[in-house]
Parts: C-alpha cells; structure tokens; sequence
C-alpha cells in the first residue's frame, strides 16, 4: 500500500457531476482503485482534511480538482492540495474554465445576494438575515466561509498542471488521464488532455454540412424538427462545435442536442466566445444591419451563450485570485 | 482640458483609407492607428483584447458597402460589430464604445477627424470599465 502513488479528489464550487463521472468510470475504477492509494474524496469517502494538512509535501501524486472557486474555504483547500501534490489536475469545465457558476460574473454579488435571500419569491426572510463570515451566537463565534466578488478557474488561484475539461469529462479521457499519471507517461505540463481539433471535425453531423450557411434566423432546439444527420446550424439552431474542442465523444450531438461548448476553447485560443461570434456572424445571411440585429435580437442572452462555460477565462472576464 | 483623454483604438482597410498618404504622418496625429489589409481581418478577440488593454474606444474602418477587395470583408466584420456590441453590453462595456464606418478616403486625410470626433463622443461615456451589470437579477 506504501508504494501505491496517492491520489486526492476533491470538489471546490462543483454540482458533484464530476465525482459522478469518475464512478461512471465502472469496472475500469476499481482498477484505479487497485493502482493508485486515494487519500481524499469528500463526496465518497470520510477524510479529515486535518489529514492532508500533516502530510508531506508533495506527497500526493495527483489532486484531481473539480468546480471553480468562489469562496476563501475553496481557496484554502486548493492551495493545501497544492502544497501536498506533484500534479494538479484542473477537472471538468468549473475547474479549467470556472464553467456555469462563471456566469454568475456577469451579476455582482450584491444583486445575487439580494435575489437568493430576498427577492426570489419563494423566499420568506422577514428579518432580511444575510449569511456572514462570523456571526455572535450567546459567548460563542460562528463563522462561514467568505464569499468573494467574483468566481475564479483554478489556474486563477494555483498552479494547475494538466486540465481536462468536459461537463462531466468522459470515462475514457479520464481512465487516459489516470493511468498517464501511474505509468509516468504524461504530456508537457500545462497540456490540455483532451483532442487538440474542433468538435465539427469530429462531428458525425460534418457530411450534412452545408457549402455556404444563410442563417436568417435563429432557432431554438425545439422550434425545429431536428433529425439525427443533419448539422444543427444548417437548421439555424446555435451549435458551439466550431469553436470547442473535440473529445466529449460527441454525446450531446448524438441525442439531437446542439454543443454548448463544454469542452472550452480549442489549442490556442483564449477566449472562445468572440471565436464563436467572428463564426457565427460569417454564417449570417443579412441585406442590412437592422436584418443582423434582429437575428441577434432572437438571443436572449448572448453573452452568456457564448461564454456559457468559460467566462472567468474569458479575455473580458478573467482576474487573478 | 477635459479630465479625461480617451484613448482610442483605429483600425483601418488598407485598401479604402489612407493608400495614397503619407503613413508617419497620420501616425503622428492618430496614436493607436493599425492599418490592416482588410477591415475584415479584424477579429472579434483584437477588439475584445484593445478594450481589456484600457481602450476607451474602437472605430473600425472599412470600404464602403459592396466595395470590398477581397469579397466581402466590411461586410463580415460589420456582423461581428453587431453581435459584439450586445456581448459588450453584458460585460458592463457600453456599445457606442465600438463603431464601424463605411466609407473611402484613400488620402486618409479625414482619419485624424474621424478619430477625433469618436474620441469626443467616448469623452462623455468616461474611462472604459470592465464590470457585472448593476441591475437586479432578472426573474427565471
């Protein structure tokens, strides 16, 4: 047991998906279990992190990192994992891109505190209590977490080695990624571990693809009859598979769902949503510019459809912890 | 003198704007002055980028209607402004901070101008900022 490599898994601002994931891992996890020593998986497991706060340094050989971080207890917990770990593996779209609880940077925090604590209406709060980082209960202090101004990616708060995207990641990226660490095989360090092309040209939708698009009009997945050959876009429904990476295998396409870009930008591009709009507009068929507003108008919110995964990593959007 | 001198990010079609003059000196009167090939070169990231760096403002340059060199490059990047100003909005940018003009000037005598008098109209918006709209959360 001494000389299996330990591996940590914990979650920061994550729906718990993640962790899902790796169990759906199936037979292939219990021989994860057998190679490797997990010393930490709050979601499956009972560990104190008094634990990993006596280890050694660098004695864990992977933290698997899931969620963005939006609160200081995440923040310490991702540099304990930090100081403890050879790698750090940024896990699923939170952690290499902040992911959907990043479009909660489009708000402030003071307007999403009024809404979750008072103005949403199933909320009943006649005293207006907020939560606090330290509040008095008799002689005794008790104290939450604070919640900061903005959410974070990982690498915005520590060093990440590796990401691998994806909401969740796929099994087999994710056995990939595993069994690269047991066997030492990795790639360069700040490496992606995921298919360095766009997802259309994986796509089994590719052949229907049309030689020149007209989008006249956007449509929502349910206002068309969406078979399972044709390109989503040719029917004017917002697919990101031109500007995301490949390596979901897929899945969502292969139910009659259009990408939504998971799987974050492709190799060497940063902001994947002003890469998505420069496509989107060049497929726009439009005689005037009222023609292109009113197209764009039928978006209800494309700010956060093309950044649906990746605002804090976004040029507009990123700020260091 | 006003508070604040907007700094303000032009770029211009090389084959519309400017061919005939003399390059240096336009420069010398407009700061941030990149000529390109085509107005359609200009990426949706070069203008996201130019206001991240602290522009106040971007004016794009291209040919007139109908006019490009290449095909239809003003066209294309005409769509990418529209669909840009709404993405700009939501990142607490206001729109009237990018605009595209349409036109010809191949001496580029009226680039100074142009750059000017968009300069004054950013003046009133004040320095450019990055930030989460203050409005309260919106139902559903």
């Amino acid at each position: 047991m001494a000389d299996k490599p330990k591996v940590a898994i914990y979650w920061l601002t994550a729906c718990g998906g993640c962790d899902e994931a790796i169990v759906d891992l199936n037979e292939a996890v219990l021989q994860v279990a057998d190679a490797v020593d997990i010393v930490l998986w709050p979601v499956a497991m009972d560990f104190k992190y008094s634990e990993i706060k006596k280890m050694k340094k660098n004695e864990i050989t992977l933290s698997i990192i899931h969620g963005s971080v939006r609160n200081s207890e995440q923040k310490e917990m991702a540099e304990v994992l930090r100081e403890k770990s050879q790698i750090v593996l940024a896990f699923g779209s939170c952690s290499c891109f902040g992911g959907t609880p990043g479009l909660a940077n489009f708000r402030t925090k003071e307007d999403i505190f009024n809404w979750v604590y008072q103005d949403s209406p199933t909320v009943v709060n006649p005293n207006k209590n907020r939560p606090q980082a330290k509040s008095k209960v008799g002689d005794k202090t008790l104290t939450l977490p604070e919640f900061f101004d903005h959410v974070y990616a990982l690498d915005q708060v520590i060093d990440v080695d590796y990401y691998l995207p994806g909401c969740p990641p796929p099994p087999d990226l994710i056995a990939n990624a595993v069994f690269a660490v047991v066997e030492g095989k990795l790639p360069p360090r700040g490496s992606t571990l995921a298919p360095d092309k766009p997802l259309c040209d994986s796509c089994p939708r590719n052949a229907t693809k049309p030689l020149k698009f007209d989008i006249t009009e956007i449509k929502r997945p349910h206002e068309v009859e969406i078979d399972s050959e044709t390109c989503f876009l040719a029917k004017g429904v917002l697919c990101m598979g031109p500007a995301t990476r490949s390596g979901c295998g897929e899945t969502c396409l292969r139910v009659n769902t259009p990408c939504r870009g998971c799987f974050g930008p492709v190799e060497g591009v940063d902001d994947m949503g002003s890469k998505f709009l420069s496509a989107l507009a060049s497929l726009l068929k439009a005689e005037k510019n009222e023609d292109v507003e009113n197209v764009v108008a039928t978006v209800c919110d494309p700010a956060g459809y093309f950044y649906r995964f990746t605002q804090p990593t976004s040029i507009l959007g990123q700020q260091k912890l | 003198m006003s508070k604040h001198d907007p700094k303000i990010m032009c770029f211009s079609c090389s084959f519309g704007w400017g061919y005939l003059s003399d390059k240096e000196d336009i420069a010398k009167k407009v700061k941030n002055w990149v000529p390109v090939v085509c107005s359609g070169k200009v990426d949706s990231t070069h203008i996201i980028t130019a206001f991240k760096e602290g522009a106040d403002g971007v004016l794009i340059l291209g040919c007139p209607e109908g006019d490009c060199h290449f095909q239809d490059g003003n066209y294309q990047t005409g769509k990418k402004v529209l669909i840009l100003k709404k993405v700009l909005e939501s990142y607490g940018v206001e729109p009237e901070r990018l605009k595209m003009q349409m036109s010809i000037d191949p001496e580029g005598k009226t680039i100074p101008d142009l750059v000017k008098n968009f300069a004054a109209e950013i003046e009133k918006l004040g320095p450019v900022q990055v930030r989460p709209l203050r409005e309260k959360a919106v139902a559903g």
